[in-house]
């Protein structure tokens, strides 16, 4: 088995490589015995791909498996309406599971900004997660997702990082 | 934190296809090996196990390399392996010496094939601790050098023996104690499930490359940490939720086997080892990799495919757990060609190696300063990735 559908679980779409270096390297400081409640899927290779495969494949599978979460990983390019854009394929009844998560311009413009490498990005952002602090996430190049994360923290943090 | 026990640097030179050739894993908890068939990705980890098998005993140079080892049989140079690794004393167990700062050993052998010989010879051997010899030697010439109340000294060996192995140690706190007792339970994995049968007649911390020695490495393990159970049993059962147990009765006078029970609603079954399928005798090494790591590591430890034989949905949970397991202790270095296994590292923790053709030596880059166009794996699938 993979991610056990019986338990409450994340899974992550990255749009492209370096986003899913972002979400592996988050995904190795969630403790072990909870990592396999979330699994990084392949990179759909655009955003507008991205929004295609959830339509076409997952908001099927979220609707099945009821424990499902699922975060949509996309480059915003400096786009206002990105965010609104993405919402608008997600189904009303699945809104609740989905997050749209990103960086402002795309991830490269993290390590420009000299966050660091994406290991110490992705560590950067599972402490921020387990921990409820903005240290990277309150970064210029990342705060426009802070109505998601909140969101985000509410129901994925207790899955991947609170005690039961 | 200090992330101790790391491979700071491993040089091969004139070994089959690795020439002048220097892995560039320095302050990575984890590393991952790419490249196509033939490219040198498992003559590292043999590189490696010759030295491995010194620490574990085995002296005679005839049987740790071979004159067709030579890069194309270029016997007018020396083979060398040079190792050099950051251990910490407190975290190998070896009394209560207080916080000590993690101290750098090199190791170096060079062996040469001169004209007339029958087998190759040692030609140079040292072993220092931050710089300070412990031993030198060339040819057969060794020299101690002065430790504590010991007096310095120099006495002949066999030319066709290592030393490493035949040196008196004082003490559990010895260097050379430590150093070679890390080298000898470094993990160098290649398993082959189908002869790994699960019985044992003997007690080991030292698992052979196709751990066919799994049965006494579980054994030994559990005499040596018998708390290592838990880390185990909370592994496996992640990955076979029916596990209940595991037994490793005797049968007959002097030797165990080890036997699994499974259970749900609809009953419960006996399993002995050697009737899991391949893929759950990696789940159980993987399992003991984890444990041994945290009951008598930090330790290195090279898996050479470890996505071999495992489902594509496990592909990558199991490699994170290695991953993860290392991240604060020890080092895990890993070859493949699986797509899912490659996509669980990132571009800094990738090594890309290539070769260009049979006459030619190993080349090796990290993935991140290369030219990637587009996805990895559909580059590597088009056979575009090149140093």
């Amino acid at each position: 088995m993979s991610v056990n559908d019986d338990l409450p679980h994340v899974l992550i779409l990255p749009e492209d490589d370096a986003n899913r270096q972002l979400a592996n390297e988050f995904h190795q400081w969630v403790p072990w015995h909870r990592q396999r409640q979330m699994q990084v899927l392949r990179v759909a290779r655009g955003w507008n791909k991205v929004l295609k495969l959830f339509e076409s494949v997952h908001v099927a599978e979220m609707r099945r498996c009821g424990y499902r979460l699922m975060v949509l990983l996309i480059d915003f390019d400096g786009s206002e309406e990105r965010l609104v854009e993405a919402k608008a394929t997600i189904p009303v009844d699945l809104a609740d599971r989905v997050f749209i998560l990103g960086a402002w311009s795309e991830p490269e413009a993290l390590r420009q900004a000299k966050l660091g490498s994406y290991e110490t990005i992705g560590k950067a952002m599972a402490e921020d997660c387990r921990e409820g602090t903005d240290t990277i996430w309150g970064h210029d190049l990342l705060k426009h997702n802070a109505s998601e994360l909140d969101r985000l923290r509410e129901q994925v943090r207790p899955i991947l990082f609170l005690p039961n | 934190m200090y992330h101790t026990s790391v491979i700071t640097r491993f040089y091969v030179h004139n070994f089959r296809c690795l020439q002048n050739f220097e892995l560039p894993i320095a302050g990575k908890p984890s590393a991952l090996l790419i490249g196509n068939n033939g490219s040198g990705k498992t003559t590292v980890s043999l590189a490696l196990e010759i030295l491995q098998r010194i620490a574990r005993g085995t002296n005679r140079v005839g049987d740790l390399v071979k004159s067709k080892d030579f890069f194309l049989g270029r016997t007018d140079a020396p083979m060398r392996f040079e190792i050099e690794v950051e251990l910490d004393a407190v975290e190998l167990n070896v009394g209560a010496l207080g916080i000590a700062p993690p101290r750098t050993y090199a190791y170096d052998i060079a062996f040469e094939f001169p004209e007339g010989f029958k087998e190759l010879r040692v030609f140079e051997e040292k072993l220092t601790v931050d710089g300070k010899p412990v031993f030198t030697r060339e040819r057969a010439q060794v020299h101690l050098a002065k430790t504590g109340q010991e007096k310095e000294a120099k006495f002949l060996i066999d030319w066709h023996l290592a030393a490493l192995p035949i040196i008196q140690q004082q003490s559990p706190q010895d260097p050379l104690f430590i150093f070679k007792q890390w080298l000898a339970r470094m993990l160098i994995l290649r398993p082959i499930p189908s002869l790994i049968l699960g019985d044992s007649k003997e007690e080991t911390l030292e698992p052979n490359p196709q751990v066919t020695n799994f049965g006494a490495w579980f054994s030994g393990l559990l005499a040596y940490a018998p708390s290592a159970y838990t880390r185990i049993d909370e592994y496996l059962k992640q990955v076979m939720p029916d596990l209940k147990g595991i037994t490793n009765p005797f049968v007959g006078t002097d030797s165990r086997r080890l036997v699994l029970q499974f259970s749900n609603r609809q009953g419960s079954v006996s399993l002995p080892f050697e009737d899991l399928a391949d893929g759950e005798k990696c789940f159980m090494t993987c399992a003991l990799v984890l444990a041994a790591n945290e009951a008598y590591g930090p330790l290195a430890c090279f898996w050479d495919e470890p996505d071999n034989y495992l489902a594509l949905s496990e592909v990558g949970h199991f490699v994170l757990a290695l991953r993860t397991a290392f991240q604060s202790a020890g080092q895990f270095i890993a070859t493949s060609h699986n797509p899912e296994a490659i996509s669980r590292f990132s571009d800094e923790t990738t090594l890309f190696l290539y070769r260009k053709s049979h006459l030619e030596p190993t080349i090796v880059r990290p993935l991140g300063d290369l030219q990637v166009n587009g996805d990895l794996i559909d580059a590597l699938v088009r056979g575009d990735v090149e140093p």
